[in-house]
C-alpha cells in the first residue's frame, strides 16, 4: 500500500509542481488552488498512465482528494 | 507521448527562456490537446519557453477574431472540427438530426468555411498559422447506411476542400495533412464520446498526441536538408553498370526495377525545388558517363553536381561533395544500398543523415522515399532554390579560376559583378529563409519567427537590407541580408548573414560600405556572438578589426574606410527612400 502512496504521490507532483511534498496527502480542490476541473481531469490521466487503469469519468466526482484516490486505488488493487 | 511525459516536458522549460507565444483556436475545451502542443513544441524548440493562450468554448471565429485585437502570438493552431462550422453537428447538441435540418446544415457550411477564412485572412502578418481540417467523424445524420456516402456528406467535404485548396492557394496558413495524420492516428481512434458528453473534450489522449505533434511540425518546422549524395549501382539504378554495361542497367517495370525509377524521380522533382543532388559511387567512370547519356534517365545529367566517381572511399567523395557545395555534412542526406559504406560515410562525417537504400524492400523503400521528402520538403520554391545549383557550378568555376594565374585582384576586376541593395525585400520569404538558415556567416545564429521578424523590420529606424549579387558567371540570387536599426548616427546591426556560395568576392565589405552611406552613420554595433559555425564571419572581422570580435564590438566608419580593400563592383539600390525614407 505504501507504493500505491509513493506513486500517486509522483501523479501529484506532476500535475501540481508548486505543491509542496509535504502538504500532497492533504492535498483536494479546497487546499490547492490550481485544482480546477482542466487539473482534475489532467490528475486523473496522469493516475491512468502511472497505475496502468482505466478511471470512469462518473467516478471522477468522489476523486477529489488525495486521500480519496489513494482509497480508490487500494480497492481496486485489493479487487484485482 | 503520454500526458505525464508531455507535462514533465512542459515544465521543464527554462524559466528565463525566451517565451514562445501561441494561440490555440479551438471550439473544444483544449484540454489535453493544450498540454501535448506545448510538449511537442517545447521539444522543437528547447531553447524557447512555450506558452499557450486559449479561446473560448464554441466560439472558434471569435477567438481568431480576437487575435487581431491583442498582442500577436509567435503562431496560431487552428483546429477546425464539424462542431465549429455548425452546432448541429457537434455530438453535445440537442439540435434535431433529419430531412430538413441536414439540407440546412449542408447549405449554411460554406458560409461559416468562408467566416473563417476571412477571419484568418484579417489575423494581421507576423504569426505563423497552422491549420487542421476535421479530425472527428460526422455524427450519423444522413440517410445512408454509413458505408455509402450519401450527397450531402459528398457536398460538405466538396465545401471543405474548396475552403482548403482557396487556403492554400493563399500560403498564408499551413494545412495539416489530414491523410498524414490518418496513418499515425486511425480515424477509428480518435473521438472519446464520453469524455466529450462530460467535459467538452472530444479527442482520445493518443489523437490529442498525435494531432498536436503535427501541428507542432507546422508551426516549428525543422530545417530542410540542403542536398543529397547518392549511390549509383542498385541505388540510381538496378545493376552493377560495371559488369553489365550502361544499357543494361534498369530502371522501369519491364526490368522490375521501377522502385529506382521512382528514386529517380524523386530526386529529379526535389532538384527541381532547389534540393542539391550530386553522386558518390566506386565505379567505372566511363560506364557511368554513358548511363547518364542515356536518354531514358529520369534524373538528368545537368541536375547532378558534383558526380564523384573513382575506386576510392566513398568518405573523400562525400568530403569533396561538401567541400563544392560548401556546406555542412549535417545538413546532407547520404543514400546508399551498402550498409558498410553508410556506415564507413557516418564515421567520417559527423552529423551526416545515413540512409539506407532498401532494395529488396518495395514498402520499406516507398517509406524511404517518403522520408526523403519529409527532410527537404519545402513550403514554397522560390526563384532562388531554382538557380541554386547552376549558381554552385559557377562558384565552382569561380573558385577554380581564383586560384588560376590570374592574381586575385586583377580576377576580380575583371568580374563584372554588380551587388544590389534591396531595402524593401524584408517580408519576401527568402529574405527570413536565408537568415534562418544561414550558419557560417551569421552575426549570432539567432533565428527568428515570422512575428519576430516583423517586430524586428517595423520597429523604429528599423533598416533590412536584402543584397542580390550577379557576375560574368552568372546570378547568385539573393545571397545576404544584414537587418538592424539606425539612432543618434549609430547602426546597430542585429542580424547578417551571407551565403556560402557568395564568399570571396568582397560582397561582405560593400555592404558595410554601402550601410554606412545608407544610414550617414558614423559607427556601426554589432549584435555579434560566436558560434560553433560562425567562424568565415569571424575572420572576416578580425580581418578588419585587427583582434578578435567581441560581443557587442563596434566599428567606426574610419576605421573601416582605412581596412577596406578596393571593390569593383556595381551598386544598385532599389526602395531605399520607399522603405526609409
Amino acid at each position: 500500500m505504501d507504493e500505491i502512496r509513493q506513486r500517486l504521490m509522483k501523479c501529484f507532483q506532476v500535475v501540481f509542481p508548486a505543491l509542496p511534498q509535504e502538504k500532497i496527502s492533504g492535498a483536494s480542490p479546497e487546499t490547492v488552488a490550481e485544482w480546477d476541473s482542466v487539473a482534475g481531469l489532467t490528475l486523473m490521466n496522469v493516475i491512468e498512465d502511472e497505475f496502468g487503469v482505466q478511471i470512469d469519468l462518473d467516478d471522477l466526482a468522489g476523486l477529489d482528494s488525495f486521500e480519496r484516490y489513494r482509497a480508490y486505488l487500494e480497492k481496486r488493487a485489493a479487487s484485482a | 507521448m503520454t500526458i505525464t511525459e508531455a507535462l514533465k516536458i512542459t515544465q521543464s522549460a527554462p524559466r528565463d527562456a525566451r517565451p514562445f507565444a501561441v494561440t490555440l483556436v479551438c471550439g473544444c475545451t483544449p484540454l489535453h490537446l493544450q498540454t501535448f502542443l506545448a510538449a511537442h513544441l517545447q521539444q522543437a524548440l528547447p531553447e524557447r519557453r512555450v506558452t499557450i493562450a486559449t479561446g473560448l468554448y464554441g466560439d472558434l471565429r471569435g477567438t481568431l477574431q480576437r487575435v487581431s485585437e491583442a498582442e500577436l502570438p509567435d503562431v496560431l493552431a487552428v483546429t477546425l472540427e464539424w462542431a465549429d462550422l455548425d452546432p448541429r453537428l457537434d455530438f453535445r447538441s440537442a439540435g434535431a438530426w433529419g430531412r430538413q435540418s441536414v439540407s440546412d446544415i449542408v447549405a449554411g457550411v460554406p458560409t461559416a468555411l468562408e467566416a473563417v477564412f476571412l477571419a484568418l485572412e484579417r489575423v494581421p502578418g507576423g504569426p505563423r498559422i497552422a491549420l487542421s481540417l476535421p479530425t472527428l467523424p460526422l455524427p450519423p445524420l444522413f440517410h445512408t447506411a454509413g458505408w455509402q456516402s450519401s450527397e450531402h456528406e459528398a457536398a460538405l467535404q466538396a465545401a471543405l476542400m474548396q475552403f482548403a485548396a482557396a487556403l492554400a492557394e493563399r500560403g498564408r496558413v499551413a494545412l495539416l495533412n489530414v491523410q498524414r495524420l490518418a496513418e499515425d492516428s486511425p480515424a477509428g481512434e480518435r473521438l472519446d464520446l464520453k469524455t466529450h458528453l462530460y467535459t467538452g473534450f472530444p479527442y482520445t489522449a493518443q489523437h490529442a498526441d498525435k494531432l498536436a505533434a503535427r501541428l507542432a511540425c507546422l508551426l516549428a518546422p525543422p530545417a530542410p536538408k540542403k542536398g543529397i549524395i547518392s549511390d549509383l549501382d542498385d541505388t540510381l539504378w538496378s545493376g552493377i553498370v560495371g559488369e553489365v554495361g550502361p544499357e543494361a542497367v534498369s530502371w522501369d517495370l519491364a526490368g522490375h526495377a521501377q522502385l529506382h525509377g521512382l528514386y529517380q524521380k524523386l530526386l529529379a522533382s526535389l532538384a527541381e525545388g532547389g534540393t542539391l543532388i550530386a553522386v558518390a559511387s566506386k565505379n567505372d567512370p566511363a560506364a557511368v558517363q554513358k548511363t547518364f547519356e542515356r536518354p531514358d534517365l529520369l534524373l538528368r545529367a545537368e541536375r547532378v553536381f558534383p558526380i564523384e566517381v573513382h575506386w576510392n572511399a566513398k568518405s573523400g567523395s562525400v568530403g569533396r561533395i561538401l567541400e563544392a557545395w560548401n556546406i555542412g555534412a549535417d545538413s546532407v542526406v547520404f543514400v546508399d544500398d551498402s550498409p558498410m559504406e553508410l556506415a564507413e560515410v557516418a564515421a567520417a562525417h559527423p552529423g551526416i543523415e545515413c540512409v539506407l537504400f532498401p532494395k529488396d524492400d518495395y514498402n520499406a523503400c516507398l517509406a524511404m522515399m517518403r522520408r526523403l521528402r519529409d527532410m527537404c520538403g519545402k513550403e514554397r520554391v522560390s526563384q532562388d532554390d531554382a538557380m541554386r545549383l547552376e549558381s554552385l557550378r559557377q562558384s565552382a568555376m569561380f573558385r577554380e579560376q581564383a586560384s588560376g594565374g590570374a592574381t586575385p585582384e586583377s580576377f576580380l576586376q575583371q568580374l563584372g559583378a554588380t551587388v544590389t541593395f534591396d531595402f524593401g525585400a524584408w517580408n519576401e520569404p527568402r529574405v527570413l529563409e536565408l537568415v534562418n538558415k544561414t550558419n557560417q556567416f551569421n552575426l549570432n545564429g539567432r533565428r527568428y519567427t515570422e512575428a519576430d521578424w516583423r517586430k524586428l523590420a517595423s520597429a523604429a529606424g528599423a533598416l533590412v537590407a536584402a543584397l542580390s549579387y550577379e557576375d560574368k558567371f552568372g546570378p547568385l540570387g539573393t545571397i545576404a541580408v544584414a537587418a538592424g536599426r539606425v539612432s543618434d548616427g549609430t547602426l546597430t546591426l542585429e542580424s547578417w548573414v551571407m551565403s556560402c556560395r557568395a564568399f570571396a568576392r568582397r560582397i561582405e565589405h560593400q555592404t558595410l560600405k554601402l550601410l554606412f552611406e545608407a544610414t550617414r552613420a558614423e559607427r556601426i554595433v554589432f549584435d555579434f556572438m560566436p558560434t560553433a559555425k560562425n567562424g568565415p564571419l569571424r575572420e572576416f572581422f578580425a580581418s578588419l578589426l585587427e583582434a578578435e570580435p567581441q560581443a557587442g564590438f563596434e566599428l567606426t566608419r574610419s576605421a573601416f574606410e582605412s581596412k577596406c580593400p578596393a571593390l569593383y563592383h556595381q551598386v544598385r539600390e532599389m526602395r531605399r527612400a520607399e522603405a526609409h525614407g
